[in-house]
C-alpha cells in the first residue's frame, strides 16, 4: 500500500494581519484529501513540546490553504504543521521551516473614500478588524496650512472629518496602526475636494 | 497600549485580548470550591509601588508559567479551552520575556520587599493539594489581571 | 455542614449588577410551593465566616439587595440561598464568585441635548454610583474607571455620521444646517474591562436661522 505523501512546500502570507498557511496539494487520482493544520505558540514550544492545538478553522479541511488568523493569538513565533488523509490513510505530519511571528505582518496603506455633504469633509474606511486604528490627516491645500490629525476607530462607515470652509481645498491621507505588534502601514495617497460657493465662512 | 510595571515597559499585548481568553475559561473558576481560601490575597497585590511592581510581577508570572499553566493544558481537552489557554500562556510568555527589573544593589530592599509578597502567595499555593492549588490560582487570574490593568496605559 | 440540596426548590441563584448596584436574584424550583422561604448569606472570598443578611432573612420574595455588603472593588464574594418549604425540606445554592469591577453591566448615561441654529449641544452629565471612597462621598462612574470615555455620534441624513468623544462632558457639533432633525446617540465606554452602555438617544431640530427675516 502506497503512503500518503505529506504536504510540501509550507509557507505563510501575511497581510494586515490577516495570515494564510499555503502548502502543495497532495494529488491521489480519484481521491478527496483531507488536511489537519495543527499550531504550537512559543510557550508550548518550550515548556510542552508535545501540546499542539488544532487551528480554529482547518481540522479538517480540503484546500491546500488554512487560515490561521484566529490561531495566532500572542506576537510570538508560532510553529505550524499539516498533514494530509485520505479514507484511513494519514500522512506524516510537515511543519513549517521557519516559525511565524505576526509581528512579520506586510500593513498596506488602507483604502478610503473621500467625500463632501455641503461644507462637511467626510471620509470611509475600509473595515480591517478591529486590531486596527486609522490615523487621518487632513488640512486645508494652501501653503502653510496646518494639518489636522484624528485617530478614527468606526469600521466601514462614512465618518464627518471636519467642516471645510466655502471655496477652499482640503486633502486628506490616512494611515493604519495595529496596537498587538506596534507597527503603523505607509500612508495612503492623498485624495483631495473642493468646495464650492461663496457664502459666510464657517470655522474648521 | 503598553504596561509600564514601574520602569519595565511591555508592548504588544492587548490587555482586551487577556480578559477574552479568561472570560472562555471561566467554568475552571467554578471548579474551585475551596471557597474560604484566596491565594492573591491583599497582602501580596495591595500598595505595590511602582517600583516594586517590576519584580513582583516577573515572580508571579513565572511562577503561572512553570507551575500553574504546565500541568494545565494536559487536562484541558476542550479544544476551545486548549486556544484560549494558548493566548493566555503566550501573551503571559511575552510579557516576562520583555521584562528586564533592575538588578542593582540599591534596588535590594525593593526586590526583597515584592519576593517576600511573592513568597506569601507561594507558601498558600504549596499548602494546598497540588491539584486544588492549579485550580485555584488558574481561578485567580482575574484577581491578576484586575491588579495589573493598574499598569496598564492607553 | 451543608444542607442536602434539592434543586427542585432552588436555581439560578446569581448576581445582577448594573452601576454597581448588585442584587441578588434567584428562582424557585418546580416543585416550590409558594410559602416556601428563604434565606441569603454572603462573604469575601477567602473568608470562612458566612454572614446573614439582615432584611432577607426568611422571606418570599425572590431578590435580595447586597450592594452595600458587596462594595469593596478589591473584594470578590460568594452568596448564597436556602430556601425551606413548608414541609421542612430545604436546598442551598452558592453564586459563582463574583467581582462588581467584572460583572457590573453599564447603564446609558444622563445627557441633555441643546438645539441651537447651526450647532447641537451635548452635556453628559455624572453617574454617581452607590459606591464609596474611603472619606464617604460617593464615586462616580468616571471615578472608577480611569480610562472611561463617552462617544458621540450625530446621524446627518442617513449618509454619514459625526463623531465626538473623550473623557470631558460637554460636545457640540457644529458646521449643522438649520431647521433640521438629527439623531444623536452617546454611550459610555471602559476600555479595559470591554464594557459599554447602552446608547442614551436624543432626536433634535436646529433651530430656523431667523437672521435675514
Amino acid at each position: 500500500v502506497a503512503i500518503l505523501p505529506a504536504p510540501q512546500n509550507l509557507s505563510v502570507q501575511s497581510t494586515n494581519m490577516k495570515h494564510l498557511l499555503m502548502w502543495s496539494p497532495v494529488i491521489v487520482p480519484g481521491e478527496i484529501i483531507y488536511y489537519f493544520v495543527e499550531y504550537q505558540g512559543e510557550y508550548e514550544s518550550l515548556y510542552m513540546s508535545h501540546i499542539w492545538i488544532p487551528s480554529s478553522w482547518c481540522s479538517p479541511t480540503e484546500g491546500p490553504e488554512c487560515d490561521i488568523t484566529d490561531d495566532v493569538t500572542a506576537t510570538v513565533p508560532y510553529n505550524l504543521r499539516v498533514r494530509a488523509t485520505v479514507g484511513a490513510q494519514t500522512s506524516a505530519w510537515s511543519t513549517l521551516q521557519h516559525p511565524f511571528n505576526r509581528n512579520s505582518t506586510v500593513l498596506t496603506p488602507p483604502v478610503m473614500e473621500v467625500t463632501k455633504d455641503g461644507f462637511h469633509l467626510v471620509i470611509k474606511l475600509e473595515d480591517l478588524g478591529p486590531q486596527f486604528e486609522f490615523l487621518v490627516a487632513y488640512w486645508r491645500r494652501e501653503p502653510g496650512a496646518k494639518e489636522h490629525v484624528k485617530v478614527v476607530k468606526s469600521r466601514g462607515i462614512p465618518v464627518h472629518l471636519g467642516t471645510m470652509e466655502p471655496g477652499a481645498a482640503y486633502c486628506v491621507k490616512v494611515r493604519t496602526f495595529v496596537k498587538a505588534i506596534g507597527r503603523h502601514s505607509p500612508f495612503s495617497q492623498a485624495e483631495c475636494v473642493k468646495v464650492q460657493g461663496e457664502t459666510l465662512p464657517l470655522t474648521l | 497600549q503598553e504596561f509600564q510595571f514601574g520602569p519595565c515597559r511591555v508592548e504588544g499585548v492587548v490587555l482586551q485580548e487577556l480578559w477574552e481568553a479568561f472570560s472562555a475559561m471561566k467554568d475552571i473558576q467554578a471548579k474551585d470550591n475551596i471557597t474560604s481560601v484566596r491565594l492573591l490575597r491583599k497582602e501580596v497585590l495591595q500598595n505595590v509601588s511602582d517600583a516594586e511592581s517590576c519584580y513582583l510581577i516577573r515572580a508571579l508570572l513565572k511562577f503561572y508559567l512553570t507551575t500553574v499553566f504546565k500541568n494545565y493544558l494536559d487536562k484541558a481537552a476542550d479544544s476551545r479551552i486548549r486556544k484560549s489557554f494558548s493566548t493566555l500562556a503566550n501573551n503571559f510568555f511575552v510579557i516576562v520575556s520583555k521584562l528586564q527589573p533592575s538588578q542593582e544593589n540599591e534596588m535590594f530592599s525593593i526586590s526583597e520587599s515584592a519576593r517576600r509578597r511573592f513568597l506569601l502567595f507561594q507558601r498558600a499555593f504549596k499548602q494546598l493539594d497540588i491539584q486544588a492549588a492549579q485550580t485555584k490560582a488558574f481561578g485567580e487570574v482575574d484577581i491578576l489581571l484586575t491588579w495589573m490593568e493598574k499598569f496598564y496605559q492607553f | 455542614h451543608m444542607v442536602e440540596d434539592t434543586s427542585n426548590l432552588l436555581q439560578h441563584v446569581k448576581f445582577q449588577s448594573s452601576n454597581f448596584e448588585n442584587i441578588l436574584t434567584w428562582d424557585s424550583g418546580l416543585e416550590s410551593a409558594p410559602d416556601t422561604v428563604y434565606s441569603v448569606e454572603y462573604k469575601r472570598y477567602g473568608e470562612r465566616e458566612w454572614l446573614a443578611k439582615e432584611g432577607c432573612q426568611r422571606v418570599t420574595r425572590k431578590s435580595c439587595n447586597l450592594t452595600m455588603e458587596t462594595g469593596n472593588l478589591t473584594e470578590l464574594y460568594y452568596a448564597r440561598v436556602t430556601a425551606t418549604s413548608a414541609g421542612g425540606r430545604s436546598a442551598t445554592k452558592m453564586t459563582d464568585r463574583f467581582s462588581s469591577l467584572q460583572h457590573t453591566t453599564i447603564k446609558p448615561p444622563d445627557v441633555t441635548c441643546i438645539p441651537k441654529v447651526r450647532s447641537i449641544q451635548m452635556i453628559v452629565h455624572p453617574t454617581s454610583t452607590p459606591i464609596r471612597a474611603g472619606d464617604g462621598h460617593q464615586l462616580t462612574l468616571e471615578d472608577i474607571f480611569p480610562d472611561l470615555f463617552y462617544r458621540l455620534e450625530l446621524q446627518v441624513n442617513h449618509t454619514y455620521q459625526m463623531h465626538l468623544g473623550g473623557k470631558q462632558r460637554d460636545y457640540e457639533f457644529i458646521g449643522l444646517s438649520p431647521d433640521t432633525e438629527y439623531l444623536g446617540t452617546i454611550m459610555i465606554f471602559v476600555p479595559t474591562w470591554s464594557k459599554e452602555s447602552a446608547p442614551y438617544v436624543c432626536r433634535v431640530k436646529t433651530l430656523p436661522d431667523r437672521t435675514w427675516t
